[in-house]
């Protein structure tokens, strides 16, 4: 039976009118509690999504390592050529190469192409990377239009080469930016320019790759250059079959260690890893955030248990007296649920108010994007929800004190 | 109205066990104006809780305006309270966060009466009272005499068949207190059956009847009325 | 007088040890997080150099791209090509000034058994040591003949001299880098300025480098570049000599000034210099020379990390709702008070003995949520320190001056959360409880 005279919202506001103290402190810890989990869950969100990008390769069974030469008299063309040999060789590796730079890694190089030449033109920035024709089923990549690089294609790149070769690969994402009133299929052939003037030609486009900086906002935009590296410090990136990369990694750098004791192996590190430092940041704010989160709402909710005690200790002779009036027990129970429920509503709308005002300061401040709408209702829901939860074990004990304390002298 | 028969009620702790009533028999009919009284410790007040189902008994049957009420769970119980029965309490029991209009209106949210009917019997009760002019004040306002009337107009609101007095006038001075019998007494002629508990005997002088308890049973009856049927007379007229 | 509030106050939080201890894990939880980000941020905005910060200024002047600024809305290059390096250290206009860069080399231990090492290494000029305070070991910096001279000389870092020579008095004795024998000169004591202030571009707070040499040494020994390298054009033709002569930037300038009148005649040095240029057919976009100090230099590279700050409100927040709490909580608290508080009045207790006595026991408590509060800190550091790694290992260490600004922190807010309730508690007018209600 729905009937509002059981829902004493009107005696229930005025009474709580004349003892403000109490449920003002509730109301502002409310809101406050909300304004910090709605926004701490859109920054979880947000950091999610960022985490949730695929670089492109496969991450999974990928690892680099570094070669870095010393002493004169070093041929590294002739050391690349005989190390990718071996490691290509080698059993339950796919495919390696020699490469510049690593996807998500935090450091490589980037160039800006242009559709026309000329020194005053726009261009738009792409991560760099220096492959060889192995590169498809090295990096895990599609060629979805256009053709890959072939053997012939690829040149030899000194330390103190400035020049670009005359083809390149880019990403879709790439072709879609530097033409984006065309489809990107028919980016095709075209030619675009390298250091303001010097022309590439594009001859194939891929899926998707990702660039060095996980904090780019172009980190989709890509460009293949078709090179071997004959610097003193450069990659091998290796693709192994599933399950075989952790036994392989210490095994390929012994191999190339030992096989010539004029350069030094490091860096050994998995994409994986990779991955774990570079988004370190971003999941140590998620396990942060989300413990505030767990901590806050648990001080929230003891301190509503704690006022809701206090107050039901404070009004046990008036409970008494409403339950001699007829008041049944569920009565009792409503009306600090309601009451609870009222304060509650105060808070979250206030809170509303001060997440949506402390998003846009961060928006301001700290260039974070904006919330998400339905956090803030959800917020809301999730804030009564602990409300309810909370005070209902203090109603509870408010409902079970006996009828007969109206009679007694205290 | 009211019958008890053989009703027994024991407090146990770990230690004692406390025989608060033992054997207790009382009958009150309608349109009678009852004084308990006895020392403390005799059981007045336990007897108070159960003629007003505040609290149960042990053993014993308890017939309340035709209906058996030994039996009944806590839901049944609060809707009997709320329908037949008005409480007045030593220390007036009103909430002193509610304003005078709020404060009458407890009971009947709990009757489920419609707003505007609960507004007509709210202002009525505090009209019969005389504080009809004093509906928005809080209870903190008013001297303890008005306060008492804000009880009664509060028992009064929901028309109960049965008033149960606890020493109604025991927080006030004696002029106050005369008020407020007087008003006790007008209720009663107008036809509900008022049960008063009080230690004062020169209170309980003013009752049609007195009933005397002691170690928790009735010990002495005597009556001061003239005749009860004269009172049912009145109220039949 | 104030031993008995002491008395009073243990007495009463140990009557309701629940509401006591509810309130000091909120006070000690609302302390715990705020003191876990003011040290990250108080770390992180720390004076790596508070002797001369005012006297040291980072250089920049804008030889970028005419068609684009290097950085919007006008902001000139963090760093400088090589020519203005050479160029500035020749004119030599300040009282010290030393132009840096990172790079890397593998060292070759002597000892046969010691595999070789990539080590970093700092390119400086002589200045560098005496401008930046480095403590020495062993041994002393360079000097400015050896700058000129490109001698291979080398500064090792302790840790390097540790695993090189066991820690030893190495001066005087030859390291084998990048296939050439440097002579020691000079071993660094513990160094480690945070943030590492003087090269910002990549890990601001990491260690200085394993090894340091002369700048010019760059040229001669072909050492690659570290850090960041931006170009706005690609070197005019092929080379290490062609790279050097580029538009590229990767080195950094700083300078010191001792006067307000040095800075400003450093300020006309840099603006002839670019005038200069520009006749040459360089610097086409307008003069836009900077020079920052210390601590405006760490400012404008923004290296208290966004997400730092964004915890730090957060956690203010947190902290004001556990002081909310605490309110609520010591109001419902006292408010059981009340009959005692009226007794006390009653028996000649003014209105501001029980306010100093109520004070007194909220200030236990908040001491108590205090205490706790830097326990919970320093397992929140840790905390920091597991979840970021290496990266935050230099902005999670508690020293002195926190542990006091907690210990303050808690008093103040916990005494501020109890003004109120002791405020309300205190008008209770003498004896009006003490009559049945």
């Amino acid at each position: 039976m729905l009937n509002l005279t059981h829902w004493e919202i009107g005696p229930i506001f005025r009474a709580l009118m004349r003892n403000k103290t109490g449920a003002i402190l509730i109301a502002i810890q409310i809101a406050v509690t909300m304004t910090i989990i709605v926004n701490a869950i859109f920054i979880i969100s947000e950091r999610q999504k960022l985490m949730a990008r695929d670089s492109g390769v496969d991450e999974a069974n990928s690892f680099y390592l570094s070669s870095s030469s010393f002493g004169e008299d070093f041929n590294t063309e002739v050391t690349a050529a005989e190390d990718l040999a071996m490691i290509r060789q080698t059993p339950g590796v796919i495919d390696a190469m020699q490469i510049n730079a690593i996807p998500m890694s935090g450091g490589g190089w980037s160039m800006s192409l242009q559709t026309k030449a000329g020194d005053d033109i726009d261009g738009t920035g792409a991560a760099v990377y220096m492959v060889d024709e192995h590169f498809l089923k090295t990096l895990d990549v599609d060629v979805i239009a256009g053709e890959p690089f072939t053997l012939t294609d690829i040149r030899l790149r000194k330390g103190s080469s400035t020049d670009w070769p005359d083809k390149t690969i880019i990403t879709k994402s790439m072709a879609e930016t530097l033409y984006p009133d065309e489809p990107w299929h028919s980016v095709v052939g075209k030619t675009v320019y390298i250091n303001n003037n010097e022309p590439m030609i594009i001859t194939g486009i891929i899926d998707q790759l990702q660039a060095p900086w996980i904090g780019w906002d172009g980190v989709e935009r890509v460009m293949l250059s078709p090179e071997r590296l004959e610097f003193t410090s450069y990659r091998y990136f290796i693709r192994t079959e599933v399950g075989k990369r952790d036994e392989l990694m210490p095994q390929i750098e012994e191999m190339l260690a030992n096989s010539n004791k004029k350069r030094l192996i490091r860096d050994v590190r998995s994409m994986q890893e990779t991955r774990e430092r570079s988004y370190r940041q971003h999941s140590a704010m998620i396990t942060i955030l989300g413990t505030v989160m767990i901590v806050l709402t648990v001080v929230t909710g003891l301190g509503i248990v704690g006022l809701a005690s206090f107050s039901v200790n404070r009004r046990k002779k008036q409970i008494g007296t409403r339950r001699a009036l007829g008041a049944s027990q569920q009565a009792i129970l409503r009306y600090f649920m309601l009451e609870n429920f009222i304060i509650s509503s105060a808070g979250v709308v206030l809170g509303a108010v001060l997440t949506v005002g402390l998003n846009i300061w961060l928006v301001k401040a700290f260039e974070l994007n904006t919330l998400d709408w339905y956090l803030v209702p959800a917020g809301m829901v999730s804030l009564w929800i602990v409300g309810q939860l909370a005070v209902f074990g203090p109603a509870k004990r408010a409902a079970a004190i006996p009828p007969a304390l109206a009679t007694r002298t205290v | 109205m009211l019958k008890m028969h053989s009703i027994k009620k024991v407090f146990r702790t770990d230690l004692v066990e406390t025989h608060a009533l033992n054997d207790f028999n009382l009958e009150v009919k309608e349109g009678e104006f009852v004084a308990v009284t006895g020392p403390s410790g005799s059981g007045k007040t336990t007897f108070l809780n159960i003629a007003g189902l505040l609290e149960t008994f042990n053993q014993g049957q308890y017939i309340l305006d035709n209906t058996d009420v030994s039996n009944l769970n806590d839901n049944q119980r609060s809707r009997i309270r709320n329908e037949k029965i008005g409480f007045i309490f030593q220390s007036f029991n009103l909430i002193p966060d509610l304003n005078l209009f709020d404060n009458v209106d407890v009971p009947l949210r709990y009757r489920g009466f419609n707003a505007a009917d609960r507004k007509q019997r709210i202002e009525q009760s505090l009209e019969r009272v005389g504080l009809q002019n004093r509906m928005q004040h809080l209870p903190s306002q008013l001297s303890g005499g008005q306060q008492q009337r804000v009880a009664i107009a509060r028992a009064l609101a929901g028309e109960p068949r049965f008033l149960l007095a606890d020493e109604p006038t025991g927080n006030l001075d004696t002029k106050m207190a005369q008020s407020v019998l007087e008003l006790l007494q007008e209720i009663n002629q107008q036809g509900t059956t008022i049960v008063m508990v009080t230690h004062d005997g020169s209170l309980a002088a003013q009752a049609k009847r007195n009933v005397y308890v002691r170690d928790g049973k009735v010990s002495e009856l005597h009556d001061v009325s003239d005749n009860i049927s004269n009172v049912a007379n009145v109220v039949n007229a | 007088m104030f031993s008995y509030y002491l008395r009073l106050a243990l007495l009463s939080i140990k009557r309701n040890p629940i509401l006591s201890g509810l309130m000091i894990t909120a006070i000690a939880l609302g302390i715990g997080a705020s003191m876990t980000t003011i040290t990250i941020n108080y770390l992180m905005s720390a004076n790596p150099i508070p002797e001369k910060s005012q006297q040291l200024f980072y250089v920049q002047v804008d030889s970028w791209n005419p068609y684009e600024a290097f950085d919007e809305p006008n902001e000139p290059p963090n760093q400088i090509t090589w020519t203005e390096s050479q160029n500035f250290m020749r004119d030599a206009t300040a009282f010290r000034q030393t132009a840096i860069a990172s790079s890397n080399a593998v060292i070759e231990p002597q000892d046969q058994d010691s595999k070789p090492f990539m080590s970093s290494i700092r390119l400086a000029y002589s200045d560098f040591f005496s401008m930046f305070n480095v403590p020495f070991l062993y041994g002393n910096g360079w000097q400015a003949a050896e700058d000129n001279d490109r001698a291979l000389v080398v500064v090792l870092s302790r840790k390097t001299n540790d695993t090189l020579f066991g820690g030893e008095n190495s001066v005087g004795r030859t390291v084998r880098i990048a296939a050439k024998d440097f002579k020691v000169i000079g071993v660094l004591d513990n160094w480690e300025p945070i943030p590492k202030f003087y090269d910002l571009t990549t890990d601001e707070f990491g260690s200085p480098e394993d090894i340091f040499m002369p700048f010019t040494l760059k040229e001669a020994l072909e050492l690659n570049n570290g850090g960041n390298t931006n170009c706005w054009k690609s070197p005019e033709g092929e080379g290490f000599k062609s790279f050097l002569l580029s538009e590229c930037v990767n080195y950094q300038m700083w300078v010191e000034l001792r006067s307000e009148q040095e800075k400003q005649d450093y300020l006309n040095y840099l603006h002839n210099y670019v005038a200069e240029q520009k006749t040459m057919g360089r610097f086409a976009r307008e003069q836009n020379n900077r020079l920052s100090d210390v601590m405006q230099w760490l400012k404008i590279n923004e290296v208290v990390a966004d997400d730092a700050q964004i915890m730090l409100w957060l956690s203010l927040m947190f902290l004001l709702v556990c002081l909310l709490n605490t309110i609520g909580l010591l109001l419902a608290k006292f408010s059981g008070k009340t009959a005692e508080i009226s007794l006390r009045r009653a028996v000649g207790a003014s209105k501001s003995d029980l306010f100093y006595q109520h004070l007194v026991e909220t200030a236990c408590i908040g001491i108590a949520g205090g205490i706790a509060g830097l326990g919970l800190a320093l397992i929140g550091l840790q905390g920091i320190k597991a979840l970021y790694g290496e990266f935050a290992d230099k902005v999670t260490s508690l020293d002195m001056n926190l542990v006091i600004i907690a210990i303050i922190l808690a008093l103040v807010s916990s005494i501020g959360a109890g003004l109120y309730p002791t405020w309300r508690i205190c008008k209770i007018e003498p004896a009006s409880q003490l009559k049945d209600q």
